[in-house]
């Protein structure tokens, strides 16, 4: 039995669990890097 | 904490984000290429294995925040406040992606990007909350007034973690029921099970790794300002 052809929402929300989990990693990353150098993060 | 041990504390929550990050890579894999299609709902059913486990690290944060919130209010220990508060911002990281792959899911298998039935509502209405309790923060300047303030604010998100579980049970909801934390055995075949699972274990990594470092910085950021107030006076 063929099934439906949905494959762009599941590729649309891979690409976007990516880039809000990187998003959010590399904001850590670069708040800590400011704080650990002496300047206050936002 | 000294210094040197928030320092030690955020290169440990680094490494354990690398990790995570790289099992989350594996379960990409995993869910796209070597989990079998379902047959009725098709390819977008795969955004299950990334959606359910954001959504239990979300309440899971949000859990925590409650929790180490009734402690604050308790015990007054500067410590659990700062937790709690790392807890809610990764929380709300975790609830952007559950906000945003439910509705990708939904459009192709309800036909609707978004329903006001009791599942969606609750859990639009506990992000809401806990970006309320953000802007709180940023908006208070003594932190102890902050600290108390917040905590109520946490306290009323973990009250609606468990009703948020129970809604699909207490209400007639588009939303699916649990596969896994329910009573009985999971609903799922095995090779699915097992993609959810990995997922659901890394997802709680990255929340753990994401939550060391955001501690480590809520406490760098505490001893930065001491020096700043004790340079000024």
């Amino acid at each position: 039995m063929p099934y439906p052809e949905n494959g762009g929402y599941m590729i649309a929300a891979y690409i976007i669990v990516a880039v809000v989990v990187l998003g959010y990693a590399i904001s850590l990353f670069v708040r800590l890097r400011r704080v650990e150098g002496g300047r206050r993060a936002g | 904490m000294t210094r040197d041990r928030a320092q030690a504390l955020a290169r440990r929550g680094s490494l354990l984000t690398a990790a995570a990050l790289l099992g989350l890579a594996g379960v990409y894999v995993r869910a796209l290429v070597f989990t079998p299609i379902e047959r009725f709902q098709g390819p977008a059913q795969k955004i299950f294995y990334v959606h359910a486990p954001a959504a239990w690290s979300a309440l899971l944060a949000f859990a925590v925040t409650g929790l180490l919130s009734v402690l604050y209010l308790w015990l007054r220990d500067r410590r659990l406040d700062l937790v709690a508060a790392a807890s809610a911002e990764v929380g709300l990281a975790f609830s952007v992606v559950m906000l945003t792959t439910g509705p990708i899911w939904a459009k192709p298998i309800w036909g609707t990007w978004w329903t006001w039935d009791a599942r969606l509502t609750s859990t639009l209405f506990i992000f809401l909350l806990f970006v309320g309790y953000q802007v709180l923060r940023g908006a208070m300047v003594d932190p102890d007034v902050r600290a108390r303030y917040s905590a109520v604010i946490g306290i009323l998100g973990l009250v609606l973690v468990p009703f948020i579980h129970l809604t699909v049970y207490l209400f007639r909801t588009l939303h699916p029921d649990p596969v896994v934390m329910k009573p009985g055995s999971p609903s799922l075949p095995g090779e699915m099970l097992v993609t959810l699972l990995v997922s659901l274990g890394v997802f709680t990594l990255l929340y753990l790794g994401f939550l060391a470092q955001r501690y480590a910085l809520g406490v760098l950021r505490d001893l930065q300002d001491e020096e700043a107030s004790r340079a000024l006076s």
